[in-house]
């Protein structure tokens, strides 16, 4: 399955583009497209603790803007937006 | 009454006369204007400007369910309520956040705008961005959101 991450905050580090592309197995999880954005992180930035931090102490949300749960299964092609630690107002 | 808006900097500028217009009624008799504006320090550095980022429709979101959240728990059932935050860069002293409310009296009004606010740090995804004299920049640490 295609997943379109949408970079938000602190993530918006990881690329020049608004968002990254992950292919990911049918019913994968949340927890499993984290660990497919470290590995990216691992092999793009050599494994930027910063980066990783982020990654771990986001939320994620699904295409109806409702923060999903870690192990929320994913069954189709999709954007899913990556929260970082919110700070503004 | 409710108005809310993301205000993209690169297309057009936050307002207090805006917000002045919205929220303008006779028969309200207390008005709250509160104004995030861009500091010139934070936590001992020079700041010199802030980048901010949403999430655009999870922010308006959030604004539409503090305001009905707001009729429940502060029971202030007439008021007119307007909120905006500013999208792109800023610079010292510009404004980030309008958040006007009008109400009939002024205890409703600063008990509504203060709730106002404080809500919207716990659970607005907005992200800032502070650029130094240094030339560093850097994204602030905030509150992790969750389910």
């Amino acid at each position: 399955m295609k997943i379109k991450l949408e970079l938000f905050g602190a993530s918006r580090d990881f690329s020049d583009k608004d968002h990254l592309e992950f292919n990911l197995k049918h019913k994968a999880s949340i927890d499993d497209l984290r660990n497919e954005i470290i590995k990216y992180i691992d092999q793009k930035f050599q494994g930027n603790e910063n980066f990783i931090k982020v990654i771990k102490s986001s939320a994620f949300c699904s295409e109806d803007n409702e923060i999903i749960s870690d192990n929320y299964k994913i069954t189709k092609d999709q954007k899913i937006g990556i929260i970082p630690p919110i700070g503004g107002g | 009454m409710l108005h809310t808006k993301i205000v993209d900097l690169k297309k057009e500028k936050i307002l207090t006369s805006n917000a002045e217009k919205f929220i303008k009624d006779s028969k309200f008799g207390a008005s709250i204007y509160f104004l995030g504006t861009v500091r010139n320090t934070n936590v001992n550095k020079k700041v010199t400007g802030i980048t901010y980022d949403t999430h655009d429709e999870m922010v308006i979101k959030s604004f539409k369910d503090i305001y009905n959240e707001a009729d429940k728990e502060l029971n202030i059932k007439d008021k007119a309520v307007f909120i905006e935050h500013a999208k792109g860069h800023l610079k010292l002293g510009e404004i980030s956040i309008i958040i006007a409310v009008a109400c009939k009296h002024r205890d409703q009004a600063y008990v509504l705008s203060r709730f106002i606010i404080e809500e919207i740090k716990k659970r607005s995804p907005i992200w800032k961005k502070e650029y130094y004299e240094d030339q560093k920049s850097e994204w602030l640490i905030g509150k992790k959101l969750n389910k």
